[in-house]
């Protein structure tokens, strides 16, 4: 069976801060349609690689091309009007903004670019299938944490994504939201969007995507289908230190 | 309810307008004055209020209008046709100085200007062809006070509508973005330097417009008055006073800074101490109510309202 091409290409990208190496020579690909997860350990460059991806960070070297089209280096902005967007760990709204006005901003300025009825209506959608619609006019700064990770993807959603990149949006929600949670990510990506996501929560991750890499110290260490990848040696032992490898 | 800004703000609109059949020539000069300082607050509040980014280099955008309308007069131009020039003139330089200073942010940003401001009054008093440190005279023609007056309210009205009209709309809602989270802003496709550039050149021609309107009012400019560092503090320190980021707030901020410095002028003993008074409230602004006279308002009527409710 021929591979079809991949939605998102990575080859030997590298990130150095000053004599950290938080990212060296990763390389994979995703193919339209599927949820990939990326998984390890605190600093181990998830989050670099997240921002690298969406341009947020400029990469020191490599190469990654979305829809056959290279966008290393490109600013931000102009990565979301293609179609990549990715959503904050620890979510950042607009204080002061309505929820509704909140997700109105990825309408106007996202890929899709939508002004007046048409950005309403989408937005509403947007909304109700986050389960924000009963929030509609709070202020951004008074929802609590989980309604806050809901806002950070109705957000990204919002600006019409192609893939849509998710960082830890079931970090700090308690287990009946992590179910609901993972039922979004499979609604998003029945939808029609590639999803990746990042996440520290290895059930969740494991129920939910395709494949995953994981990363350790800015190196792949695995990549592959879940459950093989999850008993691999190495990834235990990245998790659980040496000794626990060994034994 | 919503209605009530929009309606009280055209009524004043139509007052300004009709205040030269009312007004005695004196008085009138006061409300040059106050239009003026609200073109000034306005204007600079669609880039430091909207969006948050606070620039002390405001005269230099006043005094690239001042001095386009009377070298352009001086070679023959009707001095009101100038205006338009003088504005895309400011508007150009905004964005030659804003794509290197937009890279910088929050105190650096605001630093960056105050050089930029500085460096254009020394340029301005140390080259020929502006007059130098002595100035310039505008050619001796009509002058009309009348007319001068009309024109400057008609700006601060032009000003406050658009600001209100800007607030509004979707660039309003990018520059609120854009000062409220920019990494944020840009992770939802908002190319903050493009939206950053158009407030400030928005904003710069329409103080150099009125910049403009001060030379053919006072006929005669220097860059001790156009381009002076005290001037940027004032435009800046009215809207954060009155209340930064809303529409009534520069102009409320405006109105006591214009009475206080006519107040102050006519007191010989007290005409330097305006920047000592201005300085005084904008720490106390800082510390009791960051969101000024607007926001002090809004708790007092507020907890009118409230009592009215409770005893009804």
């Amino acid at each position: 069976m021929p591979m079809p091409e991949p939605i998102l290409s990575v080859r030997a990208l590298k990130k150095r801060f000053g004599g950290l190496l938080a990212l060296s020579d990763v390389t994979f690909s995703v193919t339209e349609g599927e949820i990939y997860g990326v998984i390890g350990p605190n600093g181990a460059g998830k989050t670099t690689l997240f921002s690298c991806l969406v341009g947020s960070l400029p990469p020191t070297s490599g190469s990654i091309r979305f829809q056959g089209r290279e966008i290393a280096g490109l600013p931000n902005y102009a990565v979301v009007a293609r179609g990549l967007v990715r959503t904050h760990q620890i979510p950042r709204p607009f204080r002061e903004m309505t929820v509704e006005a909140n997700v109105s901003i990825g309408a106007h300025f996202g890929a899709g670019q939508r002004r007046g009825a048409d950005a309403r209506r989408r937005v509403a959608e947007i909304l109700e299938r986050t389960g924000l619609g009963a929030r509609t006019g709070s202020l951004a700064m008074a929802l609590p944490i989980g309604d806050l990770k809901r806002l950070e993807i109705a957000r990204a959603l919002a600006t019409e994504p192609a893939v849509l990149c998710l960082d830890e949006v079931m970090g700090g929600l308690n287990p009946s939201e992590i179910v609901a949670a993972m039922s979004l990510v499979r609604a998003i990506r029945d939808s029609g969007l590639t999803v990746l996501m990042i996440e520290h929560h290895v059930h969740a991750v494991a129920g939910v995507t395709d494949r995953i890499l994981v990363l350790n110290f800015g190196e792949m260490i695995a990549e592959g289908v879940p459950r093989e990848v999850l008993r691999n040696p190495e990834v235990v032992a990245a998790y659980l230190g040496d000794d626990a490898g060994a034994a | 309810m919503k209605a009530f800004p929009w309606a009280s703000g055209a009524a004043l609109g139509v007052l300004a307008l009709a205040a030269p059949l009312m007004l005695e020539r004196g008085t009138l000069n006061d409300v040059w004055s106050l239009a003026f300082a609200v073109v000034l607050a306005s204007a600079w509040n669609l880039l430091g209020g909207f969006a948050g980014q606070v620039s002390l280099g405001y005269s230099a955008f006043l005094g690239i209008g001042a001095y386009a309308t009377v070298l352009l007069s001086l070679r023959g131009m009707n001095p009101f046709l100038t205006l338009p020039l003088g504005a895309a003139l400011a508007a150009a330089f905004s964005v030659l100085v804003g794509l290197p200073a937009f890279r910088l942010r929050g105190p650096y940003f605001t630093i960056a200007t105050i050089g930029v401001g500085e460096v254009v009054r020394v340029c301005a008093s140390s080259v020929s062809f502006t007059g130098g440190s002595s100035g310039l005279r505008m050619p001796p023609g009509s002058f009309d006070f009348t007319l001068n007056y009309l024109s400057m309210a008609t700006l601060a009205i032009a000003v406050v509508a658009l600001a209100a009209f800007v607030k509004r709309s979707a660039f309003g809602q990018a520059l609120a973005a854009i000062r409220q989270d920019i990494d944020a802003a840009e992770a939802l496709g908002i190319d903050s330097t493009r939206f950053k550039l158009a407030a400030h050149a928005l904003s710069a021609a329409l103080v150099a417009v009125a910049g403009g309107l001060y030379a053919i009012n006072f006929q005669y400019i220097a860059p001790g008055s156009v381009f002076d560092f005290r001037l940027s503090l004032s435009i800046v320190l009215m809207p954060i006073v009155g209340g930064v980021g809303t529409i009534a707030g520069p102009v409320l901020g405006a109105l006591v800074f214009s009475t206080l410095q006519v107040k102050l002028l006519s007191i010989p003993a007290l005409r330097d101490s305006y920047l000592f008074l201005y300085g005084t409230l904008l720490i106390v602004v800082m510390l009791f109510e960051p969101k000024g006279i607007l926001g002090l308002l809004r708790r007092f009527f507020d907890r009118r309202l409230r009592r009215f409710y409770a005893d009804a």
